[in-house]
């Protein structure tokens, strides 16, 4: 049992197909789920599953909504950037998190690994993504 | 034959802030919107790298000073709904500091 962090494979050709939409506002809605350091996720993870999902007080399974912001170019690179979420007032520990397509079956996009169990207790828990650039953003596609 | 890359690199980490028995301060929240603003690559030349910090420097005490402003104000208004629902004593223990 372990999280990989990974750019999930059904995702990659999911893109080919068309599957996935980014825009903000109009596109599909995209969730980030938190997971204990016993999921198993990584690159075979094809889509949103509840176990090992965290819990806690005020988290709700399945995660919350992140906000999209329209992809865009940088250089020659593609970026597809979302807004930092927060889970307000809970108390709950998470190793990693799953970023998902709610709209699209609850597809799978990437596996993220926190790198070490985080904590909040009857405070905030912060997803702070990366500056959206070529060299940082959370996905890219050079 | 054309190769597109989407991978995350295993050594990048999604930034986790987590707090206990309180929210976010302005001061915190301020640093994550600097940060996310302003990026300055290891690799740039020295004289872009020191100006970009400055530049980041100056919009964090931006974003602070009016993060810091915006939560006054809030609280003004918390007070002002709380003391009108009957509550004064409690509103008074939200303006406080």
């Amino acid at each position: 049992m372990a999280i990989s962090q990974a750019m999930c494979t059904s995702f990659k050709q999911e893109l080919l197909v068309g599957t996935h939409n980014f825009t903000a506002s109009s596109g599909n809605t995209f969730k980030l789920a938190l997971y204990t350091s016993s999921a198993s996720l990584g690159a075979g993870t094809t889509a949103y599953t509840s176990s090992n999902e965290a819990s806690g007080t005020n988290y709700s399974a399945t995660g919350a909504a992140l906000t999209s912001v329209t992809p865009t170019t940088s250089g020659t690179t593609a970026i597809c950037d979302f807004s930092d979420l927060t889970f307000s007032n809970v108390s709950i520990t998470a190793r990693g998190a799953l970023i998902y397509n709610d709209t699209q079956s609850d597809k799978a996009v990437c596996v993220l690994d926190f790198g070490a169990d985080k904590t909040a207790s009857s405070g905030d828990f912060t997803i702070v993504f990366p500056t959206a650039d070529a060299s940082n953003a959370i996905i890219r596609i050079a | 034959m054309f190769s597109v890359t989407t991978e995350i690199p295993s050594d990048f980490k999604v930034g986790v802030e987590t707090t206990i028995n309180r929210g976010h301060t302005p001061e915190e929240i301020a640093k994550m919107c600097a940060d996310k603003l302003v990026s300055v690559s290891d690799n740039a030349p020295p004289p872009i790298k020191e100006q970009a910090n400055a530049f980041k420097k100056d919009i964090l005490n931006v974003v602070e000073y009016y993060m810091i402003q915006a939560v006054k104000s809030d609280r003004v208004t918390l007070y002002n709904r709380m003391k009108q629902a009957g509550h004064e004593q409690l509103a008074k223990a939200i303006l406080g500091d």
